[in-house]
């Protein structure tokens, strides 16, 4: 029963790992009472930027069609949106819904996320996350990550053909011809660093980052169901945050502020390396020394971040990020959100990243990988290579042998 | 100007100059400290200011209590059959001098021993001969209190009015002190829940809400969810804090005990914390077994072994001679 569970596991399309640090935020957030302007300060005369922060509503990155340059919806188009998202979001979607699938099914073991579970937040003000270019879309790849972007898609295309996905045709197969004989290409490497999912479970590396507890990053995420906390504390010259950002996979970020050029090139990072002054009243970080490990819609080592915060009330504080990256993208582009103070006595944040402590579902799929393997190599099992355990179209019957 | 200084200039004139512009340099670095971050003023809100990078610089993360130096971080019996004739045995054979294990008078107050009850005694002895099984630390969970302090990786301490933040370079972990009045988590924790006062110049931290599986030391001392401290860290010169804890655990120990050490400032001028995100270090370690081809090849039943490749030492020039 045991080894069943772990194969069933290890075909599961969504394993989830340490659901822990997905605070919720109520709808409007919990704001704290008004404070005079004098307490925007610090006791030593900086700005005041101390307190928990996060998005209290869902704002998506790239603007919808139809709204031109509009960096924000009338207030009829607002509502008409907001109960329209409402609607959906109640009902059967891949990213929440309370569906259940057949007991037993790949689908079944996958559907870990339930609006039973959930609670989601309003819309938005903004049309878009991204205020430049005036679009509110994300800038045109250049050639050259066109062209990386389109090699790595077909390779991961390439360890679906022999699954079900294809042999039914289904959309996440991409088109692709159904091929019994799984492709020659599953025994290559990514063309780069793994981040994300694929149809192979060889290693540890081949896991999501998700996967792997390895998710938290700076670069700004649309955040529809909450889990996107920073903890600010200031000293005198000296700024620290700590980011809760859901799955237990926060982390820590120190801005240095003495004025110093950034790390030596060879020094690379997961979070960068965060250098900070203030600019009037708002605190401006660059953030460069990125590792090639990490990966922002296939921006990696040469991801460069302007970072401009600025208390903009007692319970309001904005962030704006331009994001720069010539090798990916063919012009910077902007990012504005406008994050909401939380109540500092809820202390609703977890600042600890355990993802990685409860973390069984990682074995549990490489686990489950090796043992399709010993099937099939007693005659027992289908192809492994013939499992989709990545798109969420797989076959819905579990057809092993276990 | 003191005598000593005179003579080693003999009295001339360029040289008293010299000397006092040497012993100025040294006073106006003593004021405009800087440790990788911008100028520090001494307090903050009226409160000594311990912002800044610090590190312990002591052996306590091998053992809290008294020890011998030893060969190897993991040892086996050698072909002598006494205790003290063991050899470094497979996990860290290959690094040699490396690898082993510096002596320590402890840091245990008092009688220097941890006051175990019986049967946690024995939890002890059979952490310490399993060590590699069993500690947290090589899996990278998240080092708990007091451990991440004297571990030996830098931290950071960001002083603010109602919050105090440490955050250890070692698996990305942190801590808020509470200096006001907060909610606790919703679940026993890794890092504890840290609340804060000052005593004169003392910062007093009262911890607990343990979830009971963080160990002290790569010594096998552990403790359950049960524990609570008292961490008092007191300034001593503007680079050395005074770190004194009070332990306490009902489950394990037979009465409070206290560990004591020094904290020192990184004063290096271009000092920074870097991560040590051993999340991703550690994977080998945690799921190498689980690789379709693994790395490690040797198996009996659930336990793997690992064999290890080493060249004998060569390159020395006498060593050279003689193997001919």
């Amino acid at each position: 029963m045991r080894k069943r569970i772990l194969t069933l596991l290890g075909v599961g399309l969504v394993v989830v790992v340490g659901l822990v640090g997905s605070t919720q935020v109520g709808l409007m957030g919990q704001t704290a009472g008004a404070q005079s302007d004098a307490s925007l300060r610090t006791p030593w005369g900086e700005p005041d930027l101390q307190g928990i922060w996060t998005e209290e509503f869902d704002t998506p990155l790239e603007r919808p069609e139809g709204f031109g340059n509009r960096e924000f919806y009338t207030d009829e188009e607002y509502a008409e949106a907001d109960n329209e998202r409402a609607r959906l979001l109640a009902g059967q979607t891949t990213t929440g819904g309370d569906r259940r699938s057949a007991p037993g099914s790949q689908n079944d073991v996958a559907g870990a996320y339930s609006n039973a579970h959930l609670s989601f937040k309003h819309l938005g003000r903004r049309t878009s996350m991204i205020v430049d270019p005036p679009s509110g879309r994300i800038p045109p790849l250049t050639q050259e990550a066109q062209a990386l972007a389109t090699r790595e898609r077909e390779w991961r295309r390439s360890l679906l053909r022999s699954t079900e996905t294809c042999q039914l045709g289904l959309p996440a197969c991409s088109g692709q011809d159904y091929d019994p004989v799984p492709s020659p290409r599953r025994n290559e490497s990514p063309p780069r660093y793994n981040t994300g999912r694929m149809n192979r479970h060889d290693n540890p590396e081949d896991g999501a980052f998700g996967d792997r507890c390895l998710l938290g990053s700076l670069a700004p995420s649309e955040t529809a169901f909450g889990g996107n906390f920073r903890r600010i504390i200031q000293t005198p010259g000296g700024v620290t945050m700590y980011y809760d950002q859901g799955q237990g996979q926060g982390f820590q970020r120190n801005i240095v502020m003495d004025g110093s050029p950034h790390l030596p090139e060879t020094i690379r990072q997961w979070f960068g390396d965060s250098r900070g002054h203030w600019e009037g009243d708002t605190l401006v970080i660059d953030v460069t020394n990125f590792t090639p490990k990490q990966n922002f819609r296939g921006s990696r080592e040469n991801l460069h971040l302007v970072e401009r915060w600025t208390r903009t009330g007692p319970d309001t504080l904005e962030y704006e990020v331009t994001i720069e990256d010539p090798t990916v993208w063919i012009q910077p582009w902007t990012v504005k959100q406008e994050l909401g103070r939380q109540s500092d006595q809820e202390n609703r944040i977890y600042y600890e990243p355990r993802c990685h402590e409860g973390n069984y579902g990682f074995p549990a799929l490489l686990k489950g990988a090796r043992l399709a393997e010993e099937d099939y190599a007693a005659g027992t099992g289908q192809h492994p290579a013939t499992f989709d355990n990545v798109t969420g179209s797989g076959i819905q019957r579990f057809p092993g042998s276990r | 100007m003191h005598n000593w200084i005179r003579g080693l200039f003999k009295g001339s004139m360029l040289g008293a100059v010299l000397a006092a512009s040497a012993i100025s340099a040294v006073i106006s670095v003593s004021v405009t400290r800087t440790t990788g971050q911008a100028t520090r003023p001494a307090t903050v809100d009226g409160k000594p200011n311990l912002s800044g990078i610090w590190q312990a610089n002591n052996e306590a993360h091998w053992d809290l209590e008294a020890h011998a130096a030893r060969a190897g971080a993991v040892m086996q019996e050698g072909i002598y059959p006494y205790a003290y004739a063991r050899v470094p045995a497979a996990p860290v054979v290959a690094l040699g001098a490396a690898a082993g294990v510096p002596g320590s008078l402890g840091i245990v107050q008092g009688d220097g021993e941890i006051p175990y009850t019986q049967e946690a005694a024995a939890i002890k002895q059979e952490n310490g001969d399993n060590w590699i099984d069993r500690d947290p630390e090589l899996k990278c969970y998240l080092p708990g209190i007091p451990r991440a302090t004297y571990m030996p990786y830098p931290f950071e301490i960001t002083q603010s009015t109602n919050k105090i933040h440490m955050s250890y370079a070692f698996a990305n972990a942190a801590r808020t002190i509470h200096l006001d009045d907060v909610a606790r988590p919703p679940d026993y924790t890794y890092m504890g829940h840290s609340v804060g006062r000052w005593e004169g110049d003392t910062l007093v931290v009262d911890v607990d809400y343990f979830n009971g599986k963080n160990w002290f030391d790569r010594a096998g001392n552990f403790h359950s969810e049960a524990l609570r401290l008292e961490e008092r860290f007191t300034p001593v010169t503007p680079d050395r804090i005074q770190y004194d804890v009070t332990i306490e655990d009902a489950n394990v120990f037979t009465r409070p005990w206290r560990i004591s050490m020094p904290l020192y400032r990184r004063v290096e001028p271009n000092m920074q914390l870097l991560e040590y995100r051993c999340t991703e270090f550690a994977e080998e370690f945690n799921y190498g077994h689980l690789r379709k081809e693994p790395l490690v090849t040797r198996w009996e039943g659930e336990t793997m072994i690992v064999d290890i490749t080493r060249k004998v030492p060569v390159g020395d020039a006498l060593y050279d001679w003689y193997r001919k």
